[in-house]
């Protein structure tokens, strides 16, 4: 039996067999013999998490517009799968012609989130490819990869041929060119991966050497040849009224984590939050126009049919026509039945005017992101949002009929202490008790206030990439403390165990050893490790001991700050200086004004007319 | 008005749910533009019942739906308009459109036809050889499985008929609101019958959903 009748009887078996049959609205396959290049695009995690994703589905439209390139989808197989595959000798298939993976030119990984790096190790092996590159051979697929981890491409490293580093869309295309000339000429792999170095924005990791100090620190990443440039800059779009957005998206049979229009109305985000790595990678701001905007929701709108329409950005209340924007929608959307809803709702700029449009159509509950519980701890890490603010935010939900809000903070935050924790108690108990202040025949029944703490990781590229993340026993007596201080009536607590957080700081600011790890850890068995079922922490402490390194040393260690860092030749934009005077100004609980308010010197004003908000002069 | 549409349900996507089966219909309906009517009410959905709900697992060859249209259209449009915005793999084939007073499609089923593919040659001739046995008792019984309990139950009356050939069952099996027969009961009746311990594995294509003509005979439930 071939492995497709495998497949077809191993889907009988398994748990969710939908994620793995496609054919969705939107997905029709293109004739393999149609396009000399083929890309399978990989998403490392479940079909559910990675349908969800709104730059697979911009990449995906991008590649199979173009004549002479076609696109397929892979997605990480769930646990029952993986065996079924294993003990049948069925490879790793795409989602629309069921190709193995090794069959096509290039394989693109999204890097999402570092829990995920074990399954990219998983797809490589299931889809027939070697594990790392310098095992590879002239017959197998260039392995590429994006995304915002790939801000800090060291750890994977030796799995990666070539990283994307930035917008993903021009880079994309050029990439592309770049390996249907290889397929046409007969060029070496080498000779291709010199190629790819050339282009702004991609780094070949063999293209250099790492060495390091005796103390375990990087002395230098010096590149190996002369093609390989000793910065990499990142790709920025500079404009996304003219770049490509797609006008039909795949529509899933089964229910993903976001099954609705997702509209990026705008990139980047000018607040400058020191923990939040998403503010400092995709700078500078970059708006969608209202007319693009009205356009591409009206086209989306028909191609799928979906009831929702979500406005995506990093933080859609300082789109600047916002409330034009969320009128023009509803007006136009209203006949057709579908809602708009604005997920990432920055407390400071919600207008009561949008948040009463939005009741019109459905009433759901209500987020907001203090981060921190006291106002010394919200200016440590720049989230300019005060108490007062919030309460008059939530006050007007509860009198215009919510009565569940959910409150997203941060544990193990740089200079917290117990105070700070009180105060994420006392800001709930005064959620709290607005609610109970608006008259009983006015507000709505059954208040449902959830706050949740996750467990704070140091990433690169911010004010806080120097800093040590609490140790596990410390993050557990804090939300041992939390626990206490959230015990309130109307009031639900929501915690992650430390582990995962630990293991994600390790690989956030790993070095390229830590690739050894990885693949240890995935040879004892580690998968899905951001699935809690699957995490298997005590093997990953292992690995760490087999390859002699300590993971402490990544996690919880303070760097000095002339340590050269394992991510110093990737150029976001931003410079090291500008972070650095970060830290120091949160070290003092001192706030940095929003970009829009005047440029505060990041960096990216030396870079020619990306930043609207930019000051040539600089600071 | 209303139109009855038949629709096939292809084997790609035989392990999609009922429940998603429906709202990529309903999403179908509001890709292509029909004036399609929605309820009254806080969420407003469109106004579309199905006449049987599809096993998991199982593929349809003329599954059908009932949809209830705000403005008249016509079959042709109907069906047009749908065939551009359905995926390949749930495509509509025909259309008729039917008085607001014709009953609930779902009333009116009887029977469903069943293509049921038998894996392992062997495991096909013991269950063909078993047939004629099975088809002359009064009795045969079967386990109907709720979801929470097992009973057993008498299938020998829900069954018009069976042909059995080339690895293949064709089988008529009663479905109605009350009472049905799945192929599932009908091939383990069947396997006890042979005396087989094993039920192999089975592949369930349903043709079609019958309903009764004035005479009370089978026929196609869209003719009805």
């Amino acid at each position: 039996m071939n492995y497709l009748d495998q497949f077809e009887r191993a889907l009988e078996k398994v748990q969710k067999a939908p994620r793995y049959t496609g054919g969705e609205m939107n997905t029709e396959i293109k004739p393999w013999d149609s396009c000399p290049l083929h890309f399978g695009f990989c998403f490392p995690d479940t079909y559910e998490v990675g349908m969800s994703h709104l730059g697979l589905k911009i990449l995906y439209g991008l590649i199979n517009r173009e004549d002479w390139s076609l696109c397929e989808r892979f997605f990480m197989p769930w646990t029952d799968m993986i065996s079924q595959m294993k003990e049948n000798g069925i490879p790793l298939l795409s989602m629309e012609s069921r190709r193995p993976l090794n069959e096509f030119d290039v394989v693109g990984f999204t890097l999402q989130y570092e829990m995920s790096y074990s399954n990219i190790l998983a797809m490589l092996e299931m889809g027939g490819i070697p594990l790392e590159n310098n095992e590879r051979g002239e017959d197998d697929p260039i392995v590429v990869a994006g995304g915002p981890c790939a801000f800090n491409p060291e750890p994977l490293a030796p799995f990666i041929d070539a990283f994307m580093i930035g917008d993903g869309e021009d880079v994309m295309t050029e990439l592309n060119q770049v390996i249907l000339e290889r397929k046409r000429k007969g060029m070496t792999r080498r000779e291709c991966l010199l190629r790819l170095a050339a282009l702004e924005g991609v780094y070949v990791p063999d293209l250099y050497d790492v060495a390091y100090n005796d103390d375990g620190t990087v002395k230098n990443v010096t590149p190996n040849c002369p093609e390989a440039p000793a910065v990499i800059s990142k790709r920025i779009v500079p404009d996304l009224n003219q770049t490509y957005y797609p006008e039909e998206i795949p529509v899933p049979y089964t229910e993903v984590v976001f099954d609705r229009i997702m509209l990026e109305i705008m990139r980047g985000c000018t607040r400058g939050c020191r923990f939040c790595q998403a503010g400092m990678l995709y700078r500078p701001v970059r708006e969608r126009s209202l007319e693009k905007l009205i356009e591409l929701s009206e086209k989306l709108q028909k191609a799928t049919g979906y009831e929702e329409i979500s406005l995506s950005s990093l933080s859609s209340g300082d789109y600047s026509c916002l409330p034009e924007l969320i009128r023009e929608l509803m007006k136009r959307m209203k006949d057709k039945r579908v809602s708009i809803s604005l997920p990432s709702l920055r407390i400071d700029s919600v207008l009561k005017e949008s948040l009463e449009e939005t009741q019109q159509v459905r009433k759901t509950s209500l987020t907001f992101a203090p981060e921190a519980g006291t106002q010394r701890m919200r200016d440590v890490i720049n989230k300019g949002v005060t108490e007062q603010d919030l309460l008059e935010k939530v006050r007007d939900a509860f009198q215009g009929g919510w009565s569940s809000v959910k409150l997203y903070f941060m544990d193990g935050l740089p200079t917290e202490t117990n105070e700070d924790l009180d105060g994420i108690g006392d800001l709930a108990r005064k959620v709290v008790a607005e609610y109970f202040a608006v008259p009983k025949d006015r507000r709505a029944k059954g208040l449902r206030v959830t706050v949740s703490a996750s467990t704070f990781v140091p990433k690169p590229f911010t004010p806080f990439q120097w800093d040590a993340q609490n140790t596990i026993p410390e993050i557990i007596e804090k939300q041992n403390y939390l626990k206490k201080v959230l015990n309130i009536k109307g009031v639900t607590f929501n915690w992650h165990e430390p582990y995962l957080s630990f293991l994600e700081a390790c690989f956030a600011r790993g070095d390229r050893r830590l690739g050894k790890v990885l693949r240890k850890a995935y040879e004892k068995g580690c998968i899905l490790d951001g699935w809690n079922e699957c995490f298997r922490f005590e093997t990953w402490m292992e690995a760490f001991r087999d390859c002699g390194l300590d993971p402490a040393f990544y996690a919880n260690r303070v760097r000095a700050r002339d340590e050269i860092l394992p991510w110093d030749h990737i150029d976001s934009g931003i410079t090291k200086a500008f972070l650095w005077r970060e830290k120091e100004k949160s070290n003092r609980a001192e706030t940095t004004k929003d970009c829009r308010l005047g440029c505060n010197g990041c960096g990216l004003q030396k870079r020619k007319g990306v930043c609207s908000f930019a000051n040539a002069g600089g600071v | 008005m209303r139109m009855l549409a038949v629709f096939e349900k292809s084997e790609r996507i035989r392990h999609i749910g009922h429940l998603d089966i429906q709202r990529s219909v309903q999403r179908g309906l509001r890709r292509s533009g029909l004036p399609v009517a929605y309820s009254n009410g806080f969420n407003p959905h469109i106004l579309i019942s199905f006449a049987s709900a599809l096993s998991t697992g199982a593929s349809g060859k003329r599954e059908i739906m009932d949809v209830t249209m705000a403005e008249p259209v016509t079959a042709e449009t109907f069906v047009r308009a749908m065939n551009s915005a359905m995926p390949p793999a749930l495509k509509v084939l025909e259309a008729r459109a039917l008085d607001d007073r014709h009953p609930a499609m779902m009333s009116l089923v009887r029977a469903a036809r069943y293509d049921l593919a038998i894996d392992g040659d062997d495991a096909f001739q013991r269950i063909r050889d078993a047939i004629p046995a099975a088809m002359a008792k009064e009795d045969l019984p079967a386990m109907r499985k709720t979801k929470t309990t097992l009973k057993e139950c008498n299938i020998r009356p829900l069954i018009h008929g069976i042909e059995a050939k080339d690895g293949h069952l064709l089988a008529v099996l009663t479905l109605n609101e009350k009472e049905s027969c799945k192929p599932g009961m009908l091939l383990e009746a069947l396997c006890r019958e042979a005396g087989m311990e094993k039920v192999p594995r089975m592949t369930v294509v349903r043709l079609g959903l019958l309903g009764e003509d004035e005479q009370g005979r089978l026929v196609p439930l869209e003719t009805v």
